[in-house]
């Protein structure tokens, strides 16, 4: 797992936008959407096989050609940048809800609100990220989902906590919102007003970042096997898979490989440009 | 004390409390997951040691008896403790051979690993972000940029296996897979530092930058100084304030992200360890593998926070990040 | 401003890093390259018992069997020259080799291998424990058994690993074993659990020095991996490669593929106790919908290799004229339909509104497993069968056997694991069922046939009661064959008079050549 935070914090502001480098990403970051939304409605079921065809090379009507089992490579590549895609965000969503709210009630509170959840936080950095996504996938057997978004949830929020807590602190100890305090407008208002407005650019760098992070950690896991069942189409796995084909079919490992390093690199330059904007 | 002294002894003592809360929580916890996974762990264990076209009933049965693992749980986590304590870790519940011996084997096997690829990462990064700084937006400041986000988008196994195909099969230069000697760490090596090396490259860039615009720095100039020594003295080392913290957050994934280089290049280390000990249920050796991994994680924070405290003495709020 | 780059430095230091390295080793690899025969495999060494990881060293030829197996599988001398029984079967005799000698300079002595077989029959793991012994006494120059039932395969017993003889030097106090001190013509010089093996020649072995004088083992687990070390000449001697892998071998220099039909069948466990699979219908329908030939051809890229009854043609004792088992999914579906199923929702057949659904467990130990089971899955989804596919631990397999939980699991079950077959097949038909065998299934004529071949007899009877073993699980399909196996191995053209031992008891190195 790599730290959000850090990388997030690390960054001087230079003060060059780069809206170019935005709006591609943006628009990358569509097509790819459309591709995992549309694809798996279109294209052929990614596990039917057509074993007499194994590593049938590209054609007009298979363009990325058939993978070792004589499965289209293109469909399973479109239901597998869906699994990425909406696994991710889902993660990112749950860490960045579950930091942002432990966060905000820690600097709110402060006091053993705060020890408590410091402590755990604590703990958990603490914890190798790579012990509780191998211990959640095996709980859970069968292949279902759910361990690896909890097990990559449950390794990111701790990265939102912190930042949301050391970010709330400044804020909720500003002028601005002790006199919101001294005219007793109430918390939503001061959540509303202050602290989110303050916290969101912050937020969507993590975010993109979580994605990023998310995205690899997956493909890696898919790598080594955990948490992933045939016939499930993961980019990490379908990378893997057509290693031992490299030379023979390279269409089969070069699709993935670019759908990843796509993915990655949008979500980055996003990030980019959110920071310097 | 000196308040320099208190200062080091205050994060040794704040480290130490941290260690042994994790240490507490890391082994507990895996205990109780351990116990609450699926599928009867005699049975897995047997498989461990046997191999699977040996198990049988039988077998099971007899491993359940010799291990006791039809006693209640918490007299088998109690009794873990108990030998921890007396800095007993056990034997392996799979090969038999005592957990500290295994454990020390693939530490070191890692700790060689992330140590050369820390290296590396830093070599590499340190020296893009200084020549990066130079002149911030020009050529090589751009290059570097490119870099910093090619290396962050590409997972570590994917570099590993292209490095493979390159080196290994086709130029036939390095061994592909292999632990011990030289040649074979080469390769996972140089899977792990590139990857590294962006971030650095970048904490780098961005804290020389800052640091040369400093007055003090602008001060040097003037004193007519060799351009040279002013990078040395004063932008190394301020810069080395801000990257070390983060050189500790590297080798922290860096532990962590062995696991991936350890399956494809045959090395043996924690991650390993972990994912063996996962799929055996051998539970002693997961506890004890845990155990270091998270110690590990506080060692060295605590060595990132003595080192940041000794390069840069100034009083500070200690809390704030790591 | 200008000034010297710290880069080109950098680039330097790393440069000169890895030259350094790679010099060093590149160095080493030269003089180990010369007389080290390198061999790359996919298992782990874990542990130095015999009973545990006992394998690789017999089969580095480090430790030994009282017997032991040829080339054909037959019994051969191993530690004992010859054997006999008494006239009813209950008391075994084995005379010792003479002159053998422990690699650490002691001598063989009939106590010795009473002490290494009682702990090997003391592991219920082992086959051993299921011989009914009840003594063994070491006598003069022989070891004796004395059984409490008659037992004909116990010299079959005695060629499996864990039944190795060690030293008792090898042994610590509670047992455990802390060096490998076996009698081959190999001894252990470095041993680096759980990877790598480095063994030289003995000087205490008592016969013939061998060709090859000095061999490396190293685990390796990723086949790709393999596959690369054999085709870059990083190993003389690589096993267990995935078809991917075979074919880069075969189209590189240097290099070749050795293989030999193993005595092992890839095949399907059924639950024939199941609510689904207790009806012989549905079990020929699930036989008839795959397509093994194709299979066979995409998954192993053997076309032979598609399983046309229960065990290989190698086994020529066990493989009668039988109707071979083919594709015919017209049949299979009248057959799904005679049995109650019906068109339901989504393509997935349906009985009494619950689909035809089935759970198939499988491990990925051996990579064309998981491969296989999704092949069978897109198979079984053609006639209207949803099949889960659930690659997990093996051990899950006898743990759902005991619990009654599994459906079906698809298992590569070697059928000579000591030399004779009739002890795996006896156990794999075993009434009260078997965890590598049948579940909930029994016939009596199998249970006879089996028995009478335990109790000897003549060889005409004999044959007959295996057609008839054979032949009854052909017809009621308590295990669904689905392919059959080959081991092979790439071999580096350095050496030569490589061959493969398909119950892969030896590897047979002493019978290696350097090529000149």
């Amino acid at each position: 797992m790599t730290t959000p935070l850090l990388e997030a914090t690390a960054t001087i502001p230079t003060g060059r936008r780069r809206p170019l480098a935005r709006r591609a990403a943006l628009l990358g970051l569509s097509l790819l959407a459309a591709f995992a939304i549309v694809g798996p409605l279109l294209l052929a079921d990614p596990s039917a096989q057509d074993l007499s065809r194994f590593l049938e090379a590209p054609s007009a009507s298979e363009p990325l050609g058939r993978d070792d089992y004589g499965r289209s490579v293109l469909a399973r590549l479109a239901h597998a940048t869906r699994l990425s895609l909406a696994l991710s965000a889902l993660c990112v969503a749950t860490a960045l809800l579950l930091g942002t709210v432990a966060g905000i009630l820690s600097a709110w509170f402060g006091g053993w609100i705060d020890a408590v959840l410091r402590a755990v936080s604590e703990a958990f950095v603490a914890v190798p990220a790579l012990l509780v996504v191998l211990l959640v996938s095996a709980l859970a057997s069968g292949g279902s989902l759910w361990a690896l978004y909890l097990g990559l949830a449950l390794a990111q929020w701790v990265e939102y906590f912190r930042v949301v807590r050391a970010r709330s602190g400044l804020v909720l100890g500003s002028p601005a919102v002790e006199a919101a305090g001294l005219l007793e407008l109430g918390p939503a208002h001061v959540v509303r007003r202050h602290l989110w407005p303050d916290l969101r650019p912050l937020l969507g760098t993590l975010a993109a970042l979580g994605m990023v992070t998310s995205i690899l950690a997956m493909s890696t896991l898919g790598f080594v096997k955990v948490g992933l069942q045939p016939p499930r189409a993961e980019l990490g796995l379908m990378i893997t898979e057509s290693f031992p084909f490299y030379d023979v079919a390279p269409w089969m490992s070069l699709a993935p490989i670019a759908v990843l390093f796509l993915l990655t690199v949008c979500f980055l330059a996003l990030r980019d440009s959110k920071e310097r904007s | 004390m000196t308040p320099r002294g208190a200062a080091y002894a205050g994060v040794l003592a704040r480290r130490a409390a941290q260690g042994v809360g994790v240490a507490g929580l890391v082994s507990v916890l895996c205990f109780l997951i351990v116990h609450r996974l699926p599928g009867d762990a005699a049975y897995r264990i047997a498989a461990g040691r046997y191999g699977y076209d040996l198990v049988d009933e039988e077998a099971a049965a007899s491993v359940r008896a010799e291990l006791g693992l039809d006693r209640p749980a918490w007299q088998q986590l109690g009794d873990w403790v108990l030998d921890l304590v007396q800095l007993d870790l056990g034997r392996s519940l799979v090969t038999s051979r005592p957990v500290a011996e295994e454990v020390g084997y693939y530490l070191v096997g890692t700790l060689q690993l992330a140590a050369v690829a820390l290296v590396l990462a830093f070599v590499l990064g340190a020296g893009m972000g200084v020549a990066a700084a130079r002149r911030p937006g020009g050529l090589v400041d751009r290059l570097a940029t490119g870099w910093v986000a090619s290396v962050r988008a590409v997972p570590p196994f994917l570099l590993g296996l292209m490095l493979v195909v390159v080196f290994s099969a086709q130029l036939g230069l390095l061994p592909a897979v292999g632990h011990g000697d030289a040649a074979s760490l080469v390769l996972p090596a140089l899977t792990l530092g590139p990857g590294l090396s962006g971030l650095v490259a970048r904490i780098t860039r961005d804290a020389v930058v800052e640091v040369r615009a400093s007055e003090y720095v602008q001060f040097a100039h003037t004193k007519g100084l060799a351009e040279r020594w002013v990078v040395l003295r004063h932008v190394v080392r301020n810069a080395a304030v801000v990257l070390v913290p983060y050189l500790g957050v590297q080798a922290v994934i860096l532990i962590e992200g062995v696991v991936v280089v350890e399956s494809l290049f045959a090395w043996q280390g924690l991650g390993h360890a972990l994912v063996h000990a996962v799929f055996w249920r051998d539970v002693p050796v997961l506890q004890a593998t845990a155990l270091v991994l998270a110690l590990l994680i506080v060692v060295v924070n605590t060595a990132v926070d003595v080192l940041v405290l000794w390069l840069d003495p100034r009083p500070r709020r200690l809390e704030a990040t790591r | 401003m200008r000034s010297p780059l710290p880069l080109p430095t950098a680039v330097a230091v790393v440069a000169a890093l890895l030259t350094l390295s790679a010099c060093g080793s590149g160095s080493r690899d030269g003089a180990a390259a010369e007389d080290t025969l390198r061999i790359a495999g996919p298992f782990e060494v874990h542990s130095l018992e015999p009973a545990a990881d006992g394998e690789v060293f017999t089969r580095l030829q480090v430790s030994e069997t009282l017997v032991t197996s040829d080339i054909e599988g037959e019994l051969a001398p191993g530690l004992a020259t010859e054997w006999s029984s008494s006239a009813d079967g209950t008391e075994w005799s084995f005379e010792l080799v003479e002159d053998a000698t422990f690699h650490d300079g002691s001598a063989l002595t009939p106590d010795a291998v009473v002490e290494a077989v009682e702990r090997a029959a003391a592991v219920e793991a082992s086959p051993l424990a299921e011989v009914p012994i009840e003594q063994i006494e070491a006598d003069g120059s022989s070891v004796t058994f004395r059984l409490s039932r008659p037992d004909l395969t116990l010299p079959a017993v005695l060629t499996h690993y864990s039944t190795a003889v060690l030293a008792p030097a090898a042994y610590d106090a509670d047992g455990h074993v802390t060096e490998v001190i076996g009698t081959g013509p190999y001894e252990v010089t470095e041993l680096e659990l759980p990877a790598s093996i480095s063994t030289t020649a003995s000087p205490e072995w008592r016969g013939e020095q061998p060709a090859v004088a000095k061999v490396s083992f190293q685990a390796v687990g990723r086949p790709e991996s393999r596959a690369l070390m054999a085709v870059s000449d990083q190993a003389d001697v690589v096993f267990g490669l995935e078809p991917a892998g075979r074919e880069q071998v075969e189209g590189a220099d240097g290099v070749r593929m050795e293989s030999s039909l193993q005595p092992r069948t890839i095949l399907m466990k059924v639950n024939a106790d199941h609510p689904i699979l207790g009806d012989e219908r549905v079990r020929r329908a699930l036989s008839l919908a795959l397509d093994r030939e194709s299979m066979a051809d995409a998954v192993l890229r053997e076309e032979e290799l598609a399983a046309t009854q229960l065990l290989p043609p190698s086994l020529t004792a066990w493989h009668p004229d039988l109707e071979p088992l083919t594709q015919d999914q017209d049949t299979a579906r009248d057959l799904l339909r005679e049995a109650g199923w019906s068109e339901g929702s989504g393509g997935v057949l349906e009985r009494d509104g619950k689909p035809l659904a089935l759970t198939l467990i499988t491990y990925p130990d051996r990579p064309e497993l998981p491969a296989l089971a999704t092949a069978i899955q897109a198979a079984l989804a053609q006639v209207g069968v949803r099949l889960e596919v659930e690659v997990t631990n093996s051990s899950e397999i006898p743990a759902g056997q005991a619990d009654g939980t599994l459906e079906l699991a698809l298992i590569a079950k070697h059928f000579a694991l000591v030399s004779d077959p009739l002890v795996d097949i006896a156990a794999v038909f075993a009434p009260e069922g078997n965890d590598w065998g049948v579940m909930n299934w029994h016939d009596d004529r199998v249970t006879r046939a089996i028995d009478a071949l335990l109790a000897g007899g003549s060889e005409s009877a004999a044959a007959k009661n295996r057609e008839t073993i054979v032949r009854t699980a052909h017809e009621e399909l308590p295990l669904i064959p689905v392919a059959w196996y080959r081991m092979n191995a790439a071999v580096s053209d350095r050496v030569e008079g490589f061959v493969m031992d398909p119950l892969e008891t030896t590897w047979r190195l002493t019978d290696l050549q350097w090529a000149s």
